[in-house]
């Protein structure tokens, strides 16, 4: 065009030549030019389909990997070229490719935003995929495919997807490059699942419904390492949380036997309300009212933040009774011994409260432990939300099978650990029989009455029925009056 | 009595009186199974005579909770679709969306699983859909305040998507960078609430509800870009349970061809073109 135009600008321009030889001369030179520049220089050609991305869906939970030998999606967008068509499309695979059961092709074709209906035929191999539309695909269109339950080769490798395409003039066209998708080779996890896929009595275990859907022998095995990285959060959430439960505790046990009715008052509030409304809505409240206020915390430190005003309140009648449990005796004692009220506390009442607290506290540290869970709802990324993401993407339950293994991994021993103490603790108070008759009780339901002891021990609140007997279970959290009725001291002298 | 017989005879009530509940519940089951074989309703279902329905009731405006009763666009089609079939529609309370489909596919608790469902081949695996009935696009939204300009800037940031969606896969699929942090919620309103909080710098999730949200509720944030996707919403129904499949799909064409569906689509959205539903 242009040098048409100028051919023909220098002809006419001819006639003058007497006049203007020296602009005459110019015109050839820029002629010349352009004659050049037109053939050495690349032009930037209107690209027939341009290839946008190639991605393929991370196939292992909890990871944002790809993994080859693993059935994955691939997604590939390009777009038509200004006055181009397409009328079919062949994309080919990486050698080593292998299709997994119900493989598929999902073409999509879109205007803008705006899905078009088109009409086409698709066929996928491990070799390669090719759509072949009904009528060409026009200029600008974004043709986006959706290649589902394909196996990239099982090397570590970068993967580029190739192809052809045939334009509206029936040329076979090679297609760019596209953006290379990276895979990583099987991890050891891989490599059991793969053995364990190989087993012919993981294929029968896995005949059973239940079996599979429950205790998915691979999926225990992918799950037990991605579990373990929430395992540790969950467990640094409460690591956390409790000790600074602790002297928050402390301090409103304190307020709730003050002198002044004011202060009692205030710290019954705080500890029937917290009591009296679920953790669940605690949660909720602060993640999603207090950055409205403007107080912007990492989620995390405000998980532990809520676990710790929630576990303090509960701490708090724990201590109360505790300390009400220790006989009026010792104060007048400490008094008569010229202690003042500070002193009789910290040295005399307080030493012997811990001892008698401890079992309950535990519990406490149970329930709290377990509680992180509901972080899960809001986002905290802990052990609920791992095992959450995984059945998921999985739709199977064996994931929160193994979550309840970890679980139990720091609150069976635990509960172990509370029953013992409970034993020393009788025999130190002296009250042998108590435990005699708790022990009948015991071989029926199991060996986890903490609190229940503590109770018989501290006095009778009368809100435990027997047979609740599992303190390791968040129904004992019970009513917001369970351990604040007066204690009576009646079995401790 | 001993404390210990007490105890026992406790028990032995309890298992008792489980085991007749149990009967009961099968007597029932029975009864109604005679109901469809009379002709009550032409297709088999878990109550007969009901089509019930599992949904989130929070993806404004394809359903939503008003007051205690659903609404939207998908409620609408659903009771359009329940009147060509002969079945009354009632809805589960509110499930997590991540559950849905696992529920559909076991058959026993709900006949369809409506929440804007994009249908997906690793879907299909697990449950049948329907016809589809709407068009959607993925988007991402940040606070007004915010300088992203496009889906691709989030990537290493901390971003936000609803468990279990065609969101929340796009994100693990395109945000690659190691810094990338996927925060997943069980609701869409839940999700607004964290982006508006600060806990997130960007929500995904489908276009039409993100505009939704951003033109109504959260007028401080704003679509920073749709993602052309061209997905589909399809209603889900269970693998066993093909004649439901085909009745809801006939009844999409009839009230497609009367005019029904047209109607509600373009009460909706007035702006976009109703699908064919195979019409």
């Amino acid at each position: 065009m242009l040098l048409t135009g100028l051919k023909l600008l220098l002809q006419r321009l001819k006639k003058y030549s007497t006049v203007l030889p020296a602009l005459r001369t110019f015109l050839a030179m820029v002629a010349v030019l352009s004659l050049v520049v037109t053939f050495v220089v690349p032009q930037p050609q209107a690209q027939g389909l341009t290839v946008e991305k190639t991605t393929a869906k991370p196939n292992q939970s909890g990871s944002s990997q790809i993994i080859g030998g693993i059935p994955t999606r691939i997604t590939w967008e390009a777009t038509v070229g200004n006055d181009e068509e397409v009328k079919e499309i062949t994309l080919v695979f990486p050698e080593g490719t292998a299709l997994g059961e119900g493989a598929a092709n999902r073409v999509t074709v879109l205007e803008g935003s705006t899905r078009l209906e088109v009409p086409q035929t698709n066929t996928i191999t491990s070799e390669q995929t090719n759509i072949v539309f009904d009528n060409p695909v026009g200029s600008g269109l974004l043709i986006r495919v959706e290649m589902s339950y394909v196996a990239l080769p099982e090397e570590t490798g970068e993967y580029t997807i190739t192809g052809t395409y045939i334009d509206g003039t029936g040329t076979d066209i090679t297609l760019d490059e596209s953006p290379a998708i990276s895979v990583i080779s099987f991890t050891t996890v891989q490599k059991i699942q793969h053995w364990l896929d190989q087993q012919p009595w993981v294929e029968s275990w896995n005949s059973v419904l239940f079996l599979k859907i429950f205790l998915n022998p691979q999926l225990i095995v992918s799950s037990v390492p991605t579990l373990f990285k929430g395992w540790l959060r969950s467990l640094g959430l409460v690591l956390f949380g409790f000790p600074l439960a602790i002297p928050i505790g402390l301090a409103v046990s304190f307020l709730r036997m003050a002198k002044f009715r004011v202060v009692r008052f205030f710290a019954a509030i705080y500890v029937n309300v917290i009591r009296g409304t679920p953790l669940f809505l605690q949660i909720y409240i602060a993640f999603f009212g207090l950055p409205f206020l403007g107080v912007k915390l990492d989620s995390y430190v405000l998980g532990v933040l809520v676990l710790a005003m929630n576990s303090s309140a509960y701490l708090a009648e724990i201590f109360r009774a505790g300390i009400q449990s220790i006989h009026k005796g010792q104060f007048e004692a400490s008094a008569s011994l010229g202690m003042n009220p500070m002193q009789t506390m910290f040295s005399v009442i307080l030493p012997q409260t811990v001892r008698r607290v401890i079992p309950t506290a535990t519990s406490e540290f149970i329930l709290l432990y377990k509680d992180t869970s509901l972080l899960a709802a809001v986002g905290v990324m802990e052990q609920m939300m791992f095992a959450k993401s995984m059945v998921a993407s999985t739709g199977n339950m064996t994931p929160y099978i193994v979550s309840a293994c970890y679980y139990l991994l720091v609150t069976l021993p635990l509960t172990k650990i509370i029953a013992e103490f409970e034993k020393k603790l009788a025999a130190a108070e002296g009250h042998g029989e108590v435990l005699t008759s708790k022990k009948k009780k015991r071989r029926f339901f199991g060996d986890m009455g903490a609190r229940e002891t503590l109770e018989a021990a501290i006095g009778d609140s009368g809100s435990l029925v027997p047979g609740e007997n599992s303190t390791a279970n968040s129904t004992a959290r019970g009513p917001a009056n369970s351990t604040a009725s007066g204690p009576k001291n009646k079995d401790l002298r | 009595m001993s404390q210990r017989s007490k105890v026992l005879s406790l028990i032995t009530a309890l298992i008792l009186a489980m085991s007749l509940v149990l009967v009961g519940c099968n007597g029932n089951n029975g009864g109604n199974g005679n109901n469809s074989d009379n002709g009550d309703a032409p297709v088999k279902t878990i109550t007969a005579g009901v089509l019930t329905v599992g949904s989130d009731c929070d993806y404004p405006p394809f359903i939503e909770l008003d007051g205690d009763q659903p609404a939207g666009y998908e409620f609408e089609l659903l009771n359009a679709i329940g009147d060509e079939i002969g079945l009354t529609v009632e809805y589960l309370a509110p499930q997590n969306f991540d559950t849905i489909l696992a529920s559909v596919a076991s058959g026993t608790k709900m006949d369809v699983g409506v929440s804007s469902f994009t249908i997906n081949d690793e879907r299909k695996q697990l449950v049948n859909f329907t016809t589809p009935y709407f068009d959607s696009n993925q988007a991402v939204v940040a606070m007004k305040t915010a300088p992203y300009t496009k889906a691709m800037d989030f990537n290493g940031l901390t971003v936000g998507a609803q468990s279990g969606t065609t969101g929340a896969d796009w994100v693990r699929e395109n945000l690659t960078n190691a810094g990338t942090v996927l925060k997943e919620y069980n609701q869409a309103s839940e999700l607004m609430a964290a982006l508006n909080a600060g806990d997130i710098q960007g929500a995904f999730f489908d276009e039409p509800v993100a505009a939704e949200y951003v033109a109504k509720l959260y007028t401080d944030s704003q679509i920073v870009e749709s993602i052309p996707t061209g997905e589909q919403y399809g209603i889900s129904v269970s693998k066993d349970n093909p004649e439901l499949l085909d009745a809801i799909n006939k009844a999409m064409v009839t009230i497609k061809k009367n005019g029904t569906f047209d109607k509600i689509f373009l009460k909706y959205f007035p702006e976009l073109t109703p699908p064919s539903l195979g019409a």
